[in-house]
């Protein structure tokens, strides 16, 4: 007698299963984890969902819990070990393990805490998917990004850290509520560290391509009297005030990382303030130090590195006055572009700089 | 003139218009939070609105969500312990109250909870007189009767969450065995939600074909001896896990049916067992209830309903049977016709539940 199955359905093929096409894994099911699975899930992104933890029972327990809303969902498969072969073939891998941020810890008194855990967590994910693009999350996310880039032995391009993709949601909902309208519509990129000392580019600052530093010069500065400064303030800030007043944050970074692994798996090029590596050659002015090294063909982020440095690039040797800043464009000449494009194969690639920048003279701003 | 002044021009002279779509999350726990961010991932309302007693917890949430906004189509995200922030909602999700511990079954939360509503209900009631009240906390079947009560709002107002998981639970299960989407797997769980739910055998079937009808002994407890050992393998704790298919005879289907059913209820405790709770699956389910109201759907979900009248059911009690769902509420039930023993369950549910309910001070 045949069974149930045997009665209701006939197969056509009987090929082996299909590998997935868009596997997403997250490593580490603490409430960011969880919160960057259930973006992911919600919005649709992946094939296949993989989760990784070194607890088992709560490994095991959120895994059942998605699971059993697969009838509302579009992701075929979510799996779960504490074994890492369960990654295998992923497309993109979310690093969220680590230890938290405690109330009053500056992300920068993690780094040791979480090195030692990335050894661990590293080498397997890139064992069983060496063609991933890595998204660090867990923090202080710069430095664990590199530290990611020199255990899995990944080119830079696909090693990506989160960095301040969410604070510059956060600034742009800030300054938003301050304006009455939606975060979308105010355009403001926050760059460099994520966390303490990032940095908002105030002269890049717009709503409908509105320029806010030429309605109020003194934007960003200690003798503005309307204190915009104050919005940037608090987009530093807002994670030590959340995690005070519930623990942790996670919504947010959640949100964010779904939007970054949105840009990828559909290969939208959009432009994204994410960490990367920075290397430039630079040639400075007065008593300031000078890196030049090599400029390789693609990752240039001199001027991203001229903001960490508190610089501004004042002149350059063709004499054609202030450089335009990320965004904007007033030079005719050379493409000066220091956003990145994320491209689905290639990761953060695209940053194109001029010859000319190997003569730029900067001062402090 | 401020950099806004410079920037911006009102030119509106009237009051801005209310919020069309308002939904209100009561409890910002586990449960709360996943229903929160599912509605919000899902463009459901333009205003969510959450409250709690516990003020920094429900700051905090409010703070992490509200740095999202860039990715969300919610403009207006508001928190506060006063039940003004929840004046206009269409909707209001009740999830507030205590957690089932693990081993407690729903009936002991009961009289906790209560006393929580009789804050809550009222409350909501004043600011919002026309909502929606969909009840999620548990036992869901007799606080939607206590809500409906202490509400004075028409039963199409007062829904109960229900068995909406139980079905989604079971559909999955179907879904992993047969291997095919959950979407595409009908199967009605109805009546009390958890431990003396009726999977509807009659009902279940893919593409229209009943899988009862291709093995009429689906669901029966026929083989005595088999089905101990299937009880003894869920109250050991050890899951069942859906992938290992041993579809093969019949004998090992009605197992497996049987033990699908079993199981269907003991996964809530499984989950709760591993992580402490259960949230993402309540969060997804809510969701899809919500969506079907706040978008005037008129799709049949089961969930909970006054079912006085209804299936031999004679006292003031609530259970779930698959009800259409739209912008005025629950306005239709569908009937279906169960076989003697389901009904028996069900007016079994119905008189336990009521035992509980008359003796609650309301």
């Amino acid at each position: 007698m045949s069974s149930v199955l045997q009665k209701l359905i006939t197969p056509l093929a009987s090929s082996p299963a299909e590998p997935p096409r868009n596997k997403v894994t997250v490593v580490g099911v603490g409430q960011v984890g969880m919160a960057c699975a259930i973006s992911i899930l919600l919005r649709d992104l992946c094939d296949e969902l993989a989760l990784v933890d070194v607890m088992e029972d709560r490994l095991k327990g959120e895994m059942m819990d998605l699971q059993h809303g697969s009838l509302f969902l579009k992701t075929s498969k979510i799996v779960a070990d504490k074994d890492y072969v369960v990654t295998a073939n992923s497309r993109l891998v979310v690093v969220t393990a680590g230890v938290r941020q405690q109330e009053g810890e500056s992300r920068l008194n993690l780094v040791q805490r979480n090195v030692n855990v990335f050894k661990v967590i590293i080498p397997q994910i890139v064992k069983y998917s060496p063609n991933c693009t890595l998204i660090v999350v867990s923090n202080p996310v710069d430095v664990l990004t590199y530290v990611t880039w020199k255990l899995s032995g990944l080119p830079k391009h696909r090693v990506i850290g989160s960095g301040t993709n969410l604070d510059s949601a956060r600034f742009r909902y800030l300054m938003s509520e301050r304006l009455g309208i939606h975060a979308s519509s105010f355009n403001g990129w926050v760059l460099g560290e994520h966390g303490d000392t990032s940095v908002p580019v105030w002269s890049g600052a717009n709503v409908a391509g509105v320029n806010f530093q030429s309605l109020n010069p003194d934007i960003g500065t200690d003798g503005d009297k309307e204190q915009w400064a104050a919005t940037h303030k608090a987009v530093v800030d807002s994670a030590y005030e959340v995690i005070k007043l519930k623990g942790y944050t996670n919504w947010a970074i959640g949100l964010s990382v779904a939007d970054l692994i949105e840009s990828i798996v559909k290969n939208m090029s959009r432009v994204h303030p994410v960490s990367t590596m920075v290397k430039a050659a630079v040639v400075v002015a007065d008593s300031l130090e000078s890196e030049v090294g090599e400029m390789p063909d693609k990752e240039r982020m001199w001027r991203k590195w001229l903001w960490n440095h508190n610089l501004v690039a004042t002149s350059w040797d063709c004499g054609k006055g202030l450089l335009p800043f990320p965004g904007l464009h007033h030079h005719p000449g050379p493409q000066v572009g220091a956003e990145h494009q994320l491209h689905h194969q290639e990761g953060s690639a695209e940053v194109v700089l001029p010859e000319a920048a190997r003569n730029l003279t900067c001062q402090r701003r | 003139m401020s950099t806004k002044e410079k920037l911006i021009s009102h030119v509106m002279k009237e009051e801005p218009v209310a919020s069309a779509n308002k939904v209100t999350v009561v409890g910002v726990g586990m449960v709360g939070m996943a229903c929160a961010i599912s509605v919000l991932l899902k463009d459901l309302c333009d205003e969510l609105a959450l409250v709690d007693v516990m003020e920094d917890k429900l700051k905090g949430e409010i703070m992490d969500l509200q740095h999202g906004s860039l990715f969300l189509k919610t403009h207006k995200i508001v928190a506060d312990k006063d039940y003004s922030v929840t004046a206009n909602s269409k909707l209001v999700v009740v999830t507030a109250g205590a957690r089932q511990q693990e081993g407690e079954s729903r009936l002991n939360l009961v009289q906790r909870n209560v006393n929580i509503f009789k804050f809550i209900i009222p409350n909501i009631v004043k600011h919002s007189p026309n909502c929606i009240i969909l009840v999620v906390s548990n036992p869901v079947d007799i606080l939607t009767y206590v809500a409906w009560k202490l509400s004075g709002f028409p039963r199409h107002r007062v829904i109960g969450s229900g068995t909406n998981l139980d079905s989604a639970r079971f559909r999955h299960l179907m879904g992993e065995k047969l291997n095919i989407h959950p979407s595409s797997c009908h199967g009605w769980i109805i009546g009390e939600h958890g431990d003396s739910s009726v999977p509807v055998w009659s009902g279940v079937n893919v593409a229209g074909v009943s899988l009862q009808g291709l093995n009429p002994q689906m669901g029966t407890e026929g083989d005595s001896e088999n089905w101990k050992a299937v009880h003894k393998e869920v109250v050991d704790g050890e899951a069942y896990s859906p992938t290992s298919s041993t579809a093969g005879t019949d004998e090992k289907d009605q197992q497996n049916e049987s033990k699908m059913k079993m199981l269907e209820h003991t996964w809530a405790y499984e989950v709760i067992r591993l992580k402490g709770y259960t949230s993402w699956a309540i969060g997804m389910s809510v969701a899809n209830l919500v969506e079907s109201i706040l978008k005037n759907l008129h799709k049949v979900h089961p969930v909970s309903t006054l079912v006085q009248g209804m299936h031999g059911v004679k006292d003031e009690v609530f259970l779930s049977v698959p009800s259409v769902l739209g912008n005025s509420g629950l306005t239709d039930v569908i009937h279906m016709t169960l076989k003697p023993d389901e009904e028996k369950q069900l007016m079994s549910s119905a008189d336990t539940l009521w035992g509980v309910q008359k003796e609650l001070v309301l």
